[in-house]
């Protein structure tokens, strides 16, 4: 039946041969890795000996119509990708129309309702992350300044969909563009709806059969200025379980804020977030990320430096308050510190702590948000920072310099302190909790016309903050060459290593070298190393990445 | 207009939303079978994929404790410590976590379902939902799985007798076919220990005196079993009796052999059992399907 639905979507596809008109894109991607035994890094090599990851997408766009698949295929999926993403198929297919404001989805689509704190069907497949919804959506724009969204589906899980019923409604009113105002101020106001269906008999608690969430926003801008804040809330979801201790009735709820301004050379963001009992999934009865239907955005900097994000942040949809600030300013050109070209400055704090978890513990596991049941009733205070268990603090300022036509250079120095062991789920004492000063140049050099050699040094110096049963990871070093001639050609060799391991066997050097060609939208990159185990983030989303030993190829084409 | 009715019909669907007020728990009294009369009832194998150093791992058993508690003796555990990640002991002398738990058929269940792959703790009920990947059960799943499992027929009803004499013995399992059902099926006989008392990682905290229950120790007729009959029609009334010769001392010598010898990390710290704490678990399951239709559960000494 799903793939005679299949051939149905598309079969516009195969009428274009005759009506030459509508436009046909695609891209496609094949990563393919080998994975050997690494006993010193405690890499396991693949059964299968390589692991492959491949996806095609086409969409065919007429007019207002368009239509599209995407083919997938996991034989079997990389090391890092969760091993449930098995096999080959089309999990991916919709067909849309818009007419007179009102646009029709039917099949899977994405979708995110404000930052997404009640709702967020998204793809990120660095993660391997992909709750697509599959269903009908509307979206329909009576007046201008005023847009509403609704759908009905359900959510994709690998190559299945999960057992509950998503139905959501957002609406978003421009009030200058609403009523017609001339008003330099412009106020975006929203409101969302979603609720989740799913029949469960449970012999011994009282289930809610449909468990609803609803979040109102609110976005004023005004010249440099801009404020967003939202908040959500979600009733009683509790699990599916016999057991007390494990059904929480408490209701969820978070709200993040942030206030902007900006000028030209010049800006400072300030934000706020707090989330506590929200972790939102399309089954109440399965664990994981592959589950998730909401998502808090991450309240710290996403560095790209592989040492600065060596101990990335998750965001703990469960319980966490954060505060974070950033400011960006540009030193004039011309000037003692501005030099010929201007110097860029940012700077960057974030702190994230738990919610009070009044002393209670159910399960030997200390509570990280409400509880609600017969027998406990919870609240975490709103705001409170000092003595909660400190999750993540960041603080770092970024230079960037372009010294004269040849050389740019950029450097990071950073402070981070992390909670190992609750951000990876270790028994307290194991790990402890890890502060690092980070420091990182990066230096471009151009040689010539489409030659250009870049150089990145970083160092980690490690401190445990307490003593720690395991082995420290202590202090790293890393160092990178990358080669590029445009616009074909790039090189790169890197090197981590590891030298204040308390455990001398595992000083070792991480050695990774790539090389790559481009021609046109096609991209061929292969690449042999060593890959250390690490936590790898998207936007406070985050999974484990085991240690490997191996070669990688990766052809990526767009047309 | 027609646009105004579609989004109107989208707002009514919303209106549902069922927010609980306490108290939470049912007043519902639900009475165990009485498992102890002659005529046969329908009992469920939970079979828990669990490690002593699995922190989540502990929450999975209190949930088929609470499973037990609801539905009584239709309801048979047996905990399976399996893998290289949560299960494998820690060197000899490190003072905690030392015992391996694991056997050779634990760890061939667990690959061939490929339970440990996808995450501990994982359970299956009765081993239903083989082979779509929905076998491998979380503990939230049980539950409901169990309840369906109720409802199924009894076809088959298993007596087992034992006899055993400080380490030997036999033991004897006779099945009677209470329906007439076709198809292939095997006879698995499995002996479990209970209050086994040693280390558990249960949440945050490393328990020394955690009571480990049901915990598989042997498999008298290899991990896939032996055929219940050579006929694959099998018709009400027929009955069937498998003997065994057991020697306690040479099964638990095999464990800590293949503790020692093949398993990853392995110490061979697997010995110490105690008769007097010990099930037989026998079981008959679907050779083509893996569903387990049967299992009883008696003590080893009677």
């Amino acid at each position: 039946m799903r793939k005679l639905i299949s051939f149905l979507f598309l079969l516009p596809l195969i009428g274009i041969a005759q009506n030459n008109s509508g436009e046909i894109h695609g891209d496609f991607n094949l990563s393919l890795q080998s994975y050997k035994d690494d006993i010193k890094i405690d890499a396991i090599g693949a059964d299968e000996v390589i692991l492959n990851n491949a996806y095609l997408n086409i969409n065919y766009i007429k007019g207002n119509f368009s239509t599209g698949i995407r083919y997938e295929s996991y034989l079997n999926a990389l090391a890092d990708y969760d091993p449930e993403f098995k096999g080959n198929g089309i999990p991916y297919r919709f067909a849309t129309y818009n007419l007179e404001g009102l646009e029709i989805t039917a099949g899977n689509f994405y979708e995110q309702f404000g930052s997404g704190l009640i709702f967020r069907s998204y793809e990120e497949k660095g993660l391997g992350i992909d709750n697509a919804m599959d269903g009908v959506r509307l979206k329909y724009s009576p007046f201008s300044g005023i847009s509403l969204k609704t759908f009905i589906g359900k959510s994709r899980t690998y190559f299945t969909y999960a057992d509950g019923i998503f139905r959501g409604l957002d609406g978003e009113v421009n009030i200058n563009d609403a009523f017609g105002l001339e008003s330099k101020t412009a106020i975006i106001l929203g409101g969302s709806f979603i609720s989740r269906y799913q029949q469960r008999a449970n012999p011994k608690f009282n289930l809610p059969q449909n468990v609803s969430a609803y979040a109102g926003r609110l976005n004023i801008i005004k010249g440099g200025w801009n404020y967003y804040g939202e908040y959500a809330y979600k009733i009683n979801d509790p699990a599916n379980s016999l057991q007390e201790n494990e059904m929480n009735y408490a209701s969820g709820s978070a709200f993040t804020n942030s206030i902007t301004f900006s000028k030209k050379g010049f800006g400072v963001t300030a934000e706020m977030h707090r989330s506590d009992n929200m972790t939102f999934k399309s089954d109440r009865d399965k664990d994981g990320k592959a589950y998730l239907i909401n998502y808090i955005p991450t309240l710290s900097k996403p560095h790209a430096y592989t040492l600065l994000a060596l101990y990335p942040c998750a965001t703990q949809a469960d319980g966490e308050l954060g505060f974070q600030i950033d400011l960006f300013y540009k030193i004039k050109k011309g000037t003692l510190f501005g030099g010929k070209y201007g110097t860029k400055l940012n700077f960057n704090y974030s702190r994230i702590n738990a919610l009070n978890s009044g002393g209670i513990t159910l399960n030997s596991e200390d509570l990280k948000g409400s509880f609600l049941n017969d027998n406990t009733d919870h609240t975490p205070m709103l705001i409170s920072i000092k003595g909660e268990e400190l999750y993540f603090k960041d603080i770092n300022l970024e230079i960037n310099k372009k010294i004269n036509k040849k050389i740019k250079t950029n450097f990071v120095i950073a402070n981070q302190t992390y909670n190992k062991d609750f951000l990876e789920g270790h028994t307290p004492g194991d790990y402890g909790v890890i502060n690092s000063t980070i420091a990182v140049l990066d230096v471009s050099y151009k040689i010539k016309k489409g030659h250009t050699i870049r150089m990145e040094l970083q160092e980690l110096l490690a401190k445990q903050l307490e003593h720690a049963e395991e082995n420290e990871e202590g202090s790293w070093s890393m160092a990178l060459v990358e080669y590029t001639i445009s616009p074909h050609w790039f090189f790169a060799v890197q090197d981590m290593y590891n030298w204040g391991n308390e455990d001398v066997e595992k000083q070792l050097h991480y050695v990774n070298v790539n090389a790559g060609f481009i021609k046109g939208s096609n991209r061929f990159s292969i690449g042999y190393g060593k890959k250390r185990e690490g936590i790898f983030c998207v936007g406070g989303v985050c999974k484990l990445v085991p240690s490997s030993n191996g070669f990688s190829l990766n052809i990526s084409s767009s047309f | 207009m027609k646009k105004y009715i579609y989004l109107f019909i989208a707002v009514l669907i919303f209106a549902s939303c069922d927010k609980l007020e306490g108290p939470f728990m049912t007043d519902n009294i639900i009475n165990p079978i009485d498992t102890s009369t002659n005529s046969f009832v329908k009992k469920i194998l939970i079979e828990d994929f669990t490690g002593h150093t699995c922190p989540n791992c502990p929450d999975a058993a209190r949930e088929l404790d609470a499973i037990h508690e609801i539905y009584g003796d239709q309801i048979i555990g047996m905990a399976v410590h399996v893998g290289k990640t949560f299960a494998r002991p820690f060197p000899l002398g490190t003072g905690k976590f030392e015992y391996d738990f694991r056997t050779t058929w634990g760890e061939t269940w667990d690959s061939f379902f490929g339970i440990g792959t996808a995450g501990l703790p994982k359970g299956m009920i009765n081993r239903i939902d083989y082979p779509n990947d929905e076998h491998r059960k979380g503990k939230n799943e049980w539950g409901a799985a169990v309840q369906a499992e109720l409802n199924k027929d009894v076809d088959l009803g298993i007596v087992i007798s034992s006899n055993i004499s400080g380490e030997s013995g036999t033991i004897s399992i006779n099945t009677k076919v209470l329906n007439n059902i076709s198809g292939s099926y095997n006879l698995v006989v499995c002996l479990t220990e209970d209050t086994i008392i040693n280390w558990q990682k249960d949440g945050q905290v490393e328990v020394e005196n955690y009571e480990h229950k049901h915990v598989l120790r042997t498999v008298l007729n290899s991990e896939w079993g032996e055929q219940l009959t050579a006929s694959t029609s099998l018709l009400s009334g027929d009955n069937f009796t498998h003997t065994f010769n057991i020697n306690l001392t040479s099964l638990e010598q095999f464990n800590i052999d293949y503790s020692k010898n093949t398993l990853f990390q392995g110490n061979g710290n697997a010995g110490g059992w105690n008769a007097d704490n010990m099930n037989i678990v026998a079981y008959i399951y679907n050779t083509i399907t893996k569903e387990i239709l049967q299992v009883e559960e008696t003590h080893l000494n009677n």
